[in-house]
């Protein structure tokens, strides 16, 4: 690499520790840092309803748990049919202690970033259990696995008195310095909560690529018996990998909680589960731009449904559920269109993109 | 005792219509080794199919029965020429994937049916009246679903035991390449296990719509309760689906019989089959029939 890292035109690394590094170039660094800086500064800018910045914290949210979500199905190769269900693992961790102890419970207002490492911790472990067929099996046995994970995760919920019978558990307001956090600046609030937690998680998934395990779950994705014969463990690699994965799930499901102050079943169905994967495959499985445009594409497409449902409405029959059908409709005509004809995801587009950019006005 | 035969009884009832679903699923499994997530939305098709030619339609039960059979058919084929035949040789996860996605499409379809919302029953077609065997009774539908089942299992295994395109079909699921060296057309075998699905779970479907009357929601269940049943058998072995699908069916009405109640507990029938089922996956994954591949993970 050229001895001034600003003026670097392409690629040209010298030794392998340069080619790990996450920002090639001081220019992508500061154009990260900048993005950065500009996600914090402009809720201050503008006015942003309170309607809207639901729509952008829940797709930061899903951005957390897709980033579990990509580990396991993109990285190691793994499907999960029950990511809703890990996610839930960790709103329900979070509403148990709620119901247990009084919504308002000191340790639920005032020691928060701590219960959010608690949900990521209980869905690890919850992940790990899951995962523990990979010991022997392989990806077709796991994804039945996951899914019946997820039955028995939505007959816990919906039958057990101590979880409220599916009925929503309510978690009371969080403290920050200076006091309650009031009703109009929640979702301010949480949106900055939230942008941290995603940014943290970006870099710790593209720092963890970057290790010995990263690697090793590649290769045990691209190739088990190689991977056996290199000295990794297949079988604890994958059994980490869905504890990572559930470490995610359950940060999401406790800012889930904590977003809508309270967990409700209808939010961790097997429905739900699909749309997560849904998002995995759009943004790309296996890359990690990809776990912040799939969620941001499908809830996207999810907000478009609800307006067409909304505007066809003045001409359809009363008694005609639209938004129930066309859902799902469009969850699985996007997930067989894009693994038919783009399986790389919005990912490719951005990469496609950005050299188009870099390179211009040159072209191949 | 009488309590205990009665619930044998409707065990065996429920568990040879999973043994029907099963073995649609198993066909297509062993054929192309895809796991096909979308099986309960056919099941559903088939039975809101014959409702419609039934009961809109004014047709007899037996001939609208044959017919959903014929629609399912050529609907489960198209499936597989349309969105499986090129990821032939794909990575299976993105098979599997592509089959939830064509669940949620054939979801948001049937939402689109007036079946998606409500309740529907097929009209009484035999006599009210149970038949009373012993200690034990069994109403007229039940019965006459029951046998039709074991007709159609029985037709089913016949087919492949005898059949050509039956030989044919499991020369292709013991080995491709050897079966295409003999002059088989793998893909069309494909199509054919599909199809064959297609029309198991179309008759699954019309005989669960008989007893239990429509509602999308159990139909769907019905696909997801089809993954204990043939692991339990073992992935590959339509014996061993037959088998676990009326184990599991028994399992199920054991479970709701004596379980729910105590200690708090309530709907056990519908979580019991997955938990055996992680535990089958932990201890004895290729069930009780299914082969097993010597393979280190």
């Amino acid at each position: 690499m050229s001895a001034n890292r600003w003026l670097a035109t392409g690629n040209f690394f010298s030794s392998y520790r340069e080619e790990q590094r996450i920002f090639a170039t001081h220019f992508d660094r500061a154009v990260f840092a900048v993005f950065i800086l500009a996600l914090l500064v402009w809720p201050m800018c503008f006015e942003v309803s309170n309607k809207y910045m639901l729509v952008i914290d829940n797709i930061m949210i899903a951005m957390v748990a897709i980033i579990g979500l990509n580990l396991v199905t993109g990285f190691a190769g793994l499907i999960s049919i029950g990511h809703a269900a890990f996610v839930g693992v960790g709103a329900y961790t979070l509403a148990f202690i709620a119901r247990q102890m009084g919504d308002s419970h000191i340790l639920i207002t005032h020691f928060w970033p701590g219960m959010l490492l608690l949900c990521g911790l209980v869905g690890a472990l919850f992940g790990g259990f899951v995962g523990l067929p990979a010991l022997r099996l392989k990806h077709l046995y796991l994804a039945i696995a996951t899914l019946s994970f997820q039955m028995i995760f939505q007959w816990t919920i919906n039958f057990l008195p101590i979880f409220n019978q599916g009925q929503t558990i309510s978690i009371g307001r969080v403290q920050w310095f200076g006091g309650e956090v009031a009703r109009s600046d929640h979702y301010l609030f949480w949106y900055y909560v939230i942008l941290i937690v995603v940014i943290m998680c970006g870099l710790a998934v593209r720092n963890l690529l970057r290790t010995r395990y990263g690697r090793s779950l590649v290769a045990v994705r691209d190739n088990d018996r190689a991977a056996d014969a290199m000295g990794i463990h297949p079988g604890m690699t994958k059994v980490f990998a869905f504890a990572l994965a559930g470490f995610f799930a359950g940060v999401a499901g406790g800012l889930h909680a904590y977003l809508y102050r309270g967990a409700g079943i209808e939010s961790f169905t097997l429905h739900q589960s699909i749309s997560y994967l849904a998002m995995a495959i759009v943004g790309g499985l296996g890359t990690l731009t990809g776990s912040f445009w799939g969620p941001a594409a499908i809830r996207l497409l999810d907000l478009q449904v609800e307006n067409l449902v909304e505007w066809s409405a003045r001409f359809m029959p009363a008694n005609m559920n639209l938004a129930t059908a066309l859902k799902p409709l469009t969850f699985g005509l996007v997930i067989v269109l894009f693994l038919m004809f783009e399986p790389r995801g919005i990912a490719n587009w951005w990469r496609i993109g950005r050299t188009y950019v870099k390179l211009w006005p040159f072209r191949y | 005792m009488s309590y205990f035969l009665q619930l044998v009884l409707s065990g065996i009832v429920v568990g040879s219509i999973y043994a029907l679903s099963g073995l649609g699923f198993v066909l297509i499994y062993k054929s192309s080794r895809v796991l096909n997530i979308a099986h309960g939305q056919i099941i559903a098709a088939g039975a809101f199919i014959t409702y419609t030619l039934t009961v809109w339609g004014g047709l007899p039960l037996y001939l609208s029965f044959f017919l959903s059979m014929g629609v399912t058919f050529f609907l489960a084929m198209s499936v597989e020429r349309i969105f499986l035949r090129r990821l032939i040789g794909e990575p299976i996860i993105s098979v599997i994937m592509v089959t939830i996605g064509l669940m949620s499409i054939l979801d948001g379809i049937i939402y689109l049916t007036p079946f998606g919302g409500s309740n529907f029953s097929f009209p009484e077609f035999f006599p009210k009246t149970p038949i009373n065997l012993g200690p034990v009774s069994i109403s007229w539908t039940q019965l006459v679903g029951v046998i039709i089942t074991f007709i159609l299992i029985g037709l089913f295994s016949w087919f492949f035991k005898k059949s050509t395109i039956g030989i044919s079909m499991r020369a292709v699921s013991d080995d491709q390449l050897a079966s295409m060296s003999v002059g088989i057309s793998v893909p069309r075998v494909f199509g054919l296990a599909w199809a064959l699905a297609g029309m198991s779970a179309a008759a699954a479907g019309g005989i669960i719509g008989n007893i239990t009357g429509l509602n999308f929601e159990t139909l769907h269940a019905f696909g997801i309760i089809v993954f204990p049943v043939v692991i339990l058998g073992g992935l590959d072995s339509i014996v061993g689906a037959v088998v676990a699908g009326i184990i599991m069916g028994v399992i199920q009405q054991f479970a709701s019989g004596y379980l729910d109640g105590k200690w708090g507990l309530n709907g056990t029938a519908d979580v019991l089959p997955y938990i055996i089922l992680l535990i089958i996956l932990l201890f004895k994954p290729h069930g009780l029939f299914g082969t097993h591949e010597i393979e280190r993970v």
